[in-house]
């Protein structure tokens, strides 16, 4: 059947037992694998929570459990430290953080979709004396580079502004009973066999893409978007042009073939037909129930979709055009970060370090978040329950790490690209009002007015 | 009485009052009355409109130093495309907003008026007020569910036969803005309706008496009666909707948050994303006074035109 | 006369279906909100097993004491010093008709016109300024402040109708200013002043855009300014959104029906003045 030759050829497989091998043998091990890491285990690093009452003020997204697990566990092992979480949904969250970092209360910890501007604005904390006293800047974390900003406001080296609570992988998950009804045996390999899949999806009567791409949640698109552009293409250019790189252009060669390639799937009816009114959390409930043989999306969905469509998700991460290729994928920290002024950025960093290292903390990350909890070389490998979904990314995860092919999401360039740029363009795209060419000119230009300004 | 006598005494005018008043010390212990009042929406509103014209001459990013750049926002609002469409979207949202429930509310008012003075008339009047009463985002969460590709909408139409009608409303480039056109005639059209039916009960009945004996219709006697009449009220019902259309934030927010693209992207929204995630307060405030003074363009002049007659 | 039976029935049907028309996404909401969690009803079928739990769920999940309370909170803050203000500022300009009478009300009927995102920005850093800003104060001052101008208007509207004699009466008897406005006119205002304080009522507490810039906590918003953070934790439960929209709509709702002669008549009465 279908799910076994899954396994015979996918990630899955080559995967899993490593995996399994490497929890045999780091459990076996690994130094205290058992005990919680110390405040004071790395040299210089004094930053803690001490002992005496401490309330951390922090600003979470609403509707993604992990940090609110998070910090309900850190008071259970650090009881002097309570947390005073305000939620707010991701567009106001997003609205809100300028304000809310320049004010006179900031908050110790905050979640970041985007910070290279507040950065260089100096409104976040600069974490290099903590990288170092802890030893983060030794993590074998190469997403960590993400959260680099340089005195021009450049991403990708300089100094640490923003640590990550996990590290996601994005791709492609799909629902393998709708899967074998259209004939589809095998995750694609290619590009080619991909769009062979999504045409034999079409033919039998299924939707073969679901999405989301409501202005109130932005625009999904921009997830398959820039799964072709690295399948076509480099992914250090897009990275650069993420990163605000000086003279970076989205308006390239391959990247058109790319938005290209996407405007085909728009227009042979590959994506749901009302998705310029889908939410995101609309788009994970269709997909769950059963509407879409493909979703692109990220692991930090894990939980989700194990939960509402258990033992028939599947998971691969975007082929490359050529055969053989290196498989390219989004892959970015769960950024948090410290407000510059905040008052307790010691034991906000200490709770950073716990995050990564705690035996507890890791197992929340993978089991909640289902990310890579990063942290130090030889720290606890989290269990995760065979055959789930949180396997194959973690798995998946691994073989993009080793590619180097990981990439910062397009959406992140700069505070409103998203807002103002992606979502609007890709919107006229579906609605036939702009064409692939049309759309990278747009956003490169909405891009150039905003680093000017 | 006293009061008697003094009436008879000195025909006092308007101007001989307050000069009275002032002479009596009425002048400012009458000031200290209107202080507070006073006090409060100056500091709280006159003061904020004068720092808005004052912060659009600026390029600032509302911590940083700011830079004086004169009239440049306003040319960069006139001549940027996006930003010159919410300012079009906003009159085509008054079409919507403005138009139809005046126009439509004319006609159900006369309705009312002629077939339904008891009982029905006052359960239509209630239950037409109803969505005037719950706040916009509330309106806007409800259509919003309503006009998706699964909502009741398309079920009707699908119900009645019209499926190749169906559609995602808010979502679509053509429909979106007309969509949420709807939701200000479902939340305005009350308004207007109760606001001309009591205009119209103070129009003499026996106008409408010798204009039925003289075998007008319905539609005749909206026309040659009850516009003209009504006139003051009819101003009234399209300032309030043309500033509610103009300056309309909540339901555009809650519905669509100003797409599909730019499609329903109106100035209220820009302003709020200007200032507030692009950070260049000095140009959302630019939008802003040209918002406010398109406002006062067309409500001022349809003031003057309600008092012309009286 | 009563006009041909024909439009009797033409007319009396129109109103009946446009009154269904605009019944519809209420009752719509309110069957939905009974489903099951988690699933995605249409249309507007009774549900086979009416969940009323939902209801109470919503009010939990969404933290709805806090937040009654918050908007609570802001209303009693805000209507009370409004009206008081108001109706001694109309007071003195309609009736007392101090010299600047007439420049004092043009001045407040500049505000009417006012749309709010013309003043919104430089209240938020005024407000940084002042250290309200996050607080219920940055909601309750600026909202005192912009009721002045339609408040003020309707006050004046009801005093400049009122006798002379009234006045003059007790004048003579040795009334002060004060005696004058408390003793005498403030009892026969009590109308207006209610039908005004209704009304400012219903506004603030469907206060959003103002709630949403200037108050990042959403439990310290309006109901409606929280409803957005309401909104996206729950976009996949359709039910409890429903359920949960349905408890904000409720007080308004209420408030309107029981008092809805004195809602309309503010409203217009204020309009029509104009």
């Amino acid at each position: 059947m279908s799910y076994t030759s899954l396994r015979r050829t996918g990630l899955a497989v080559r995967g899993l037992p490593a995996l399994l091998m490497a929890v045999a043998l780091v459990g076996a091990c690994a130094p205290g694998a058992g005990t919680n890491s110390s405040s004071g285990s790395a040299s210089g690093g004094t930053a803690g929570c001490g002992t005496s009452p401490v309330t951390l003020n922090a600003y979470f997204e609403t509707g993604f459990d992990l940090p609110f697990k998070l910090s309900a566990e850190f008071t259970k092992q650090y009881p002097n430290v309570t947390f005073d979480i305000k939620q707010d949904q991701f567009t106001n969250l997003i609205n809100e953080t300028p304000r809310v970092l320049a004010s006179s209360d900031p908050p110790d910890l905050i979640r970041l979709p985007t910070m290279a501007s507040f950065a260089k604005e100096g409104l976040l904390k600069n974490l290099d004396a903590y990288a170092s006293g802890f030893g983060w800047d030794k993590w074998p974390v190469p997403q960590l580079t993400q959260n680099r900003v340089t005195k021009d406001g450049t991403r990708g080296s300089g100094s640490l502004y923003a640590m990550g609570l996990n590290y996601s992988l994005t791709g492609v998950f799909y629902n393998k009973k709708l899967a074998a009804q259209a004939g589809i045996s095998a995750p694609p390999k290619t590009l080619a066999e991909f769009d062979d899949d999504l045409a034999k999806a079409k033919a039998a009567g299924l939707l073969p893409i679901m999405e989301w791409g409501s202005a109130k949640s932005g625009m999904g698109l921009a997830f398959p978007l820039q799964a072709l552009m690295a399948s076509v293409g480099q992914v250090g250019p897009i990275n650069d042009w993420i990163f605000d790189k000086s003279a970076a252009t989205i308006d390239t060669t391959s990247n058109l073939q790319a938005a290209q390639h996407l405007e085909q799937w728009i227009k042979k009816g590959y994506f749901p037909s009302d998705i310029n009114a889908i939410e995101y959390t609309d788009s994970n409930a269709r997909f769950t129930k059963g509407e879409g043989v493909f979703t692109f999306n990220g692991d930090w969905e894990n939980a989700d979709y194990d939960k509402n469509l258990s033992g028939s998700t599947g998971f691969f991460v975007m082929p490359p055009s050529q055969a053989g290729g290196n498989p390219a994928a989004m892959s970015a920290p769960l950024t948090y970060g410290i407000a510059a002024n905040a008052k307790h950025a010691d034991c906000a960093a200490f709770f950073f370090n716990w995050v990564g290292s705690n035996r507890t903390a890791r197992q929340i990350d993978v089991t909640v978040g289902g990310s890579n909890p990063g942290g130090p070389a030889g720290a606890s490998v989290p269990s995760v329950t065979a055959g789930s979904i949180t396997s194959e990314t973690l798995a998946a995860g691994n073989v993009i790490g080793k590619a180097g092919t990981a990439m910062d999401f397009i959406a992140n360039a700069t505070s409103s690209i998203f807002a103002q740029g992606w979502t609007p363009e890709l919107q006229k795209m579906v609605g036939g009002q702009e064409d692939a060419a049309g759309l990278l000119k747009a956003v490169q230009a909405e891009y150039q007015r905003e680093i000017a300004s | 009485m006293s009061t008697g006598t003094r009436r008879q005494d000195a025909p006092l005018s308007a101007s001989g009052l307050s000069r009275l008043a002032w002479l009596r010390g009425d002048g400012v212990v009458g000031w200290l009355f209107v202080l507070p009042a006073l006090v409060m929406y100056a500091i709280f509103v006159l003061q904020p409109l004068a720092l808005t014209i004052w912060y659009s001459l600026y390029r600032w990013d509302g911590f940083g130093v700011a830079t004086w750049v004169g009239f440049r926002n306003y040319v960069t609002v006139l001549t940027v495309p996006d930003l010159l469409e919410t300012i079009f979207n906003a009159f085509r949202l008054a079409v919507f907003f403005s138009v139809v429930p005046v126009g439509l509310g004319l006609v159900v008012a006369n309705v009312i008026h002629r077939v339904a003075s008891g009982a029905l008339g006052t359960l239509s009047r209630t239950v037409l007020f109803l969505p005037q009463v719950i706040p916009l985002v509330a309106a806007g969460i409800i259509w919003g569910w309503l006009l998706a590709l699964s909502g009741l909408v398309n079920e009707i139409l699908a119900a009645v036969g019209l499926r190749s009608l169906t559609r995602a409303w808010l979502g679509d480039f053509g429909t979106a803005l007309p969509a949420v056109g709807i939701i200000g005639i479902w939340v305005l059209l009350g308004f207007c309706t109760v606001l001309l039916l009591t205009g119209m009960s103070k129009i003499d009945p026996a106008l409408y008496e010798s204009a039925r004996l003289d075998g007008a219709g319905w539609f005749t006697e909206l026309r040659a009666i009850t516009v003209p009449l009504l006139r003051q009220e009819i101003v009234v019902c399209l300032t309030v909707t043309v500033i509610a259309a103009l300056a309309a934030f909540d339901i555009v927010y809650i519905a669509t948050g100003g797409g599909p693209g730019h499609a329903t992207a109106v100035p209220g929204i820009q302003i709020y994303i200007l200032a507030f995630v692009e950070r260049q307060v000095g140009l959302a405030s630019a939008l802003a006074v040209m918002l406010t003074l398109l406002v006062l363009a067309i409500v001022v002049p349809l003031q003057w035109f309600s008092r012309e007659r009286v | 006369m009563r006009p041909p039976r024909a439009e009797l029935y033409a007319g009396r049907a129109f109103l009946v279906v446009l009154m269904l028309i605009t019944i519809m996404p209420f009752i719509s909401i309110f069957t939905t909100a009974l489903y099951p969690s988690g699933t995605v009803p249409s249309g507007l079928a009774w549900p086979a097993d009416p969940q009323w739990g939902n209801f109470i769920e919503a009010f939990n999940v969404a933290n709805m004491s806090v937040l009654l309370g918050s908007s609570t909170f802001i209303v009693v803050a805000v209507v009370p010093v409004a009206l008081v203000m108001a109706t001694m500022a109309g007071f003195a300009i309609g009736l007392l008709r101090i010299p600047g009478s007439r420049v004092l009300f043009l001045l407040f009927v500049l505000g009417l016109t006012l749309p709010f995102e013309g003043i919104v920005v430089p209240l938020y850093f005024l407000e940084q300024q002042m250290g309200i800003l996050n607080t219920r104060f940055a909601i309750v001052l600026p909202l005192i402040g912009l009721y002045m101008p339609f408040a003020v208007f309707w006050m004046r509207a009801h005093f400049v109708n009122m006798p002379a004699e009234v006045s003059d009466a007790a004048r003579a008897d040795g009334a002060t200013t004060w005696d004058l406005f408390w003793r005498i006119h403030v009892p026969l205002a009590r109308p207006a002043i209610a039908s005004l304080g209704i009304l400012m009522s219903v506004w603030t507490w469907n206060q959003f855009l103002l709630a949403l810039v200037l108050v990042e906590d959403p439990l310290q918003r309006t109901m409606a300014g929280a409803l957005g953070a309401f909104q996206g934790h729950y976009a996949t439960d359709i039910p409890l959104l429903c359920a949960g929209t349905v408890l904000i709509l409720l007080p308004t709702l209420l408030v309107f029906v029981v008092f809805q002669r004195q809602v309309i008549a503010a409203l217009l009465g204020g309009a029509v003045r104009g």
